[in-house]
């Protein structure tokens, strides 16, 4: 299964740093996060779509489309909106 | 006029007189004031047959007209001076409280020239100008010496140097506010060249306002704004900016053993969310900020405010340190000896990497945290290894023979962001005008967090465009003068109606852009006079030719060349990057073009 890495207050909102989680895509598999932490609807997610700055890498990668196709061994990172410098 | 006081006060220090006279209007106009007004007043007075070390050099501190009014974050000031460490057009901006006060002791501008022949400190209150002896706090630490000048947050506030300071280390910072820096450049060494020990404001004016109402509304309007964003409302003031850690590192973009790697294994242990969790005593805000993004940190060896994101990683990632309380304990030491923590922890790593490979005879390390105290205190004083890394990372790695090893850009080193994994990036430290940094335009919005949009971090061709403009729009804030962040939560077209309001004078969207362009030109002028040419708009060589070999930007170095010629026509420079005439009349700067 894809790893799931969080971030920021996602760590708090989820319990946890890291999950594996099964999907198909990128969407697939931020979808089954949600609705294993509902406590991350509205803050990931809102009806299926990214939230406003919330930010999504595959393998690193950040500029990339949520229905890719996911492999069992790809990691993929969830920011919530994040700002500094 | 409104938004302005309208006069500058001219301090002779050689002399120990000062007279005062009113501000060009035309020129505030044109540069509004903070960066801006003090690179056009600098060009006037310093040229390159100065030694930014000499009495000759001058220290310009300005506000800008919205500095007071208590529009969200307009606390903060310059100075504008030439560097010493980069022989550079030099401004550093800082917020706290400080810049308010001086602006209320009835200011824009504040010139201080020449040299004392003794320590002294300068104290203002309002047309009373004081001269002190500073004999006896020669010498002293940055915490001690604000509050023995009895720094009162609204009341008085306190800018000082530290040791660094006073032994002319040319990455020295000016502190204002006990914590808040003038870092980079080195603008402390010139403040202790002119053997300046402090500067304390207290003053009584409120700023003028030309339309209370609309100004009132707008104040209103921006809460608001800042409230509804997620950014400037829940990130900043949570995490602070040191949540960048981890992102930085997943992207493969975090500088890592002096840019040797560009992703570090112990970044999650240094960061934001590791401080907030196990180090975070509150969060505190400058005057009139709603953010609030500073952190006070707590370690078993005291309280200190920060730190910052980029200070996190110089003396974390870019030293191979995964040790947060070192790095908080490093930060807040800088602090106290006034050094500027970006140039501070990137030449000890440079130090690091010429140690390791032989090239130097020290003990220096990398991931050896235990190392980082002692050698800042060195620098500061410079004492043993401390007087070869003082005067910064291009300096140190020249003597020893390898001056590929510092990682600057005209001398100043660059901060956190790789920009083998960021072409934007490495575009923006390349052109800079006073060097690697990234508070002359940052391209972490647009190419790692999708502000406003999300584009390709590895794209070439046409990123030139994007970098120009956040050059320019960081220059017109630099001016107001406000915080970057504001710009989180409100558009800049927002901040030319607030100028307006403040000022009664029409600026619209393109103006105030056009203002930023104008500044950016005028500091190229700068550089250009000073000597400096188109092989100045560099990078180190690591970055040009050695690519990561594992991580998201394997096998990326940064494609400088293409960009550059890009960058020059859209900017309106000819092959050389020397702005061509028609551009310097567009921005009224044509005069200045026959003078170089």
């Amino acid at each position: 299964m894809p790893t799931v890495k969080l971030y920021a207050n996602l760590r708090k909102l989820a319990g946890t740093k890291e999950v594996s989680i099964p999907g198909a895509t990128v969407r697939a598999v931020l979808n089954e996060l949600v609705k294993q932490n509902p406590s991350l609807q509205g803050v990931v997610l809102e009806n299926e779509e990214l939230r406003p700055h919330v930010v999504v890498t595959l393998n690193g990668h950040n500029k990339i489309d949520i229905n890719m196709q996911v492999q069992e061994q790809d990691v993929i990172a969830v920011f919530p909106p994040i700002a500094g410098g | 006029m409104a938004g302005w006081s309208e006069k500058v006060l001219d301090i002779d220090l050689s002399t120990q007189t000062y007279q005062t006279y009113p501000l060009d209007m035309e020129m505030a106009r044109l540069f509004v004031g903070g960066r801006g007004l003090g690179a056009r007043l600098l060009w006037d007075m310093v040229g390159p047959e100065v030694d930014a070390l000499s009495p000759e050099n001058v220290l310009i501190f300005t506000n800008g007209p919205l500095t007071g009014t208590g529009y969200q974050t307009s606390n903060r000031f310059s100075v504008t001076t030439k560097s010493p460490l980069t022989g550079t057009v030099l401004d550093a901006n800082s917020g706290g409280f400080w810049g308010m006060q001086f602006k209320k002791a009835g200011y824009d501008v504040m010139i201080v020239r020449g040299k004392a022949e003794k320590p002294v400190w300068i104290e203002i209150k309002n047309a009373e100008i004081t001269f002190h002896d500073a004999s006896e706090l020669w010498g002293m630490r940055v915490f001690a010496l604000t509050a023995k000048l009895g720094q009162n947050n609204n009341k008085r506030n306190v800018l000082c140097i530290g040791p660094a300071g006073e032994n002319l280390s040319r990455m020295a910072s000016i502190m204002n506010d006990r914590e808040r820096a003038l870092a980079r450049g080195g603008p402390g060494a010139v403040m202790g060249s002119k053997n300046l020990k402090a500067i304390v404001v207290e003053g009584k004016e409120r700023p003028v306002i030309n339309d209370p109402e609309r100004f009132k509304f707008m104040l209103y309007e921006t809460r608001k704004l800042l409230a509804a964003s997620p950014l400037t409302s829940q990130a900043l003031p949570e995490f602070g900016t040191v949540v960048l850690m981890n992102i930085m590192n997943n992207i493969g973009a975090l500088a890592t053993c002096n840019h040797q790697q560009t992703q570090f294994e112990g970044a999650d242990a240094i960061s934001g969310e590791e401080l907030s969790e196990k180090y975070l005593v509150k969060n505190s805000a400058c005057w009139a900020c709603p953010i609030g993004c500073t952190r006070i940190s707590k370690t078993e060896k005291g309280e200190g405010e920060g730190p910052e994101f980029e200070s996190t990683w110089a003396f974390g990632a870019q030293c191979g340190i995964a040790d947060l309380p070192a790095i908080i304990e490093a930060n807040t030491l800088c602090n106290d000896l006034g050094l500027d923590t970006i140039t501070a922890g990137s030449t000890i790593a440079c130090a690091m990497e010429l140690s390791e490979k032989g090239y130097m005879d020290s003990d220096l390390r990398f991931g050896r945290a235990d190392q980082l105290a002692p050698t800042l205190e060195a620098m500061a004083y410079r004492e043993d290894i401390g007087s070869d890394l003082t005067d910064g990372s291009l300096r140190l790695a020249t003597k020893y023979g390898h001056p590929e090893l510092s990682m600057s850009a005209k001398g100043m080193e660059m901060p956190a962001y790789d920009p083998r994994g960021m072409q934007g990036q490495g575009l923006l430290y390349a052109t800079s005008n006073r060097g690697g940094c990234h508070m002359r335009g940052n391209m972490v919005g647009p190419e790692v967090l999708g502000l406003p949009k999300m584009i390709d971090r590895f794209q070439v061709q046409g990123k030139s465009s994007f970098v120009i403009l956040h050059q320019n729009v960081s220059a017109a804030i630099d001016s107001l003068v406000i915080c970057k962040f504001t710009n989180m939560g409100v558009a800049d077209e927002y901040f030319a109606r607030v100028l307006s309001s403040v000022t009664g004078i029409q600026y619209d969207t393109g103006e105030l852009t056009r203002v930023g362009e104008r500044v950016w030109n005028l500091e190229r002028l700068y550089n250009l006079r000073e000597g400096f040419t188109r092989k100045d708009d560099t990078l180190p060589s690591r970055l040009l030719t050695e690519a990561p070999t594992e991580g998201p930007s394997k096998g990326w170095v940064v494609q400088l060349e293409p960009m550059l010629k890009e960058y020059y026509r859209g900017r309106g420079w000819d092959e050389n990057g020397i702005p061509r005439p028609q551009k310097l009349e567009e921005l009224n700067l044509a005069d200045l073009l026959v003078r170089i």
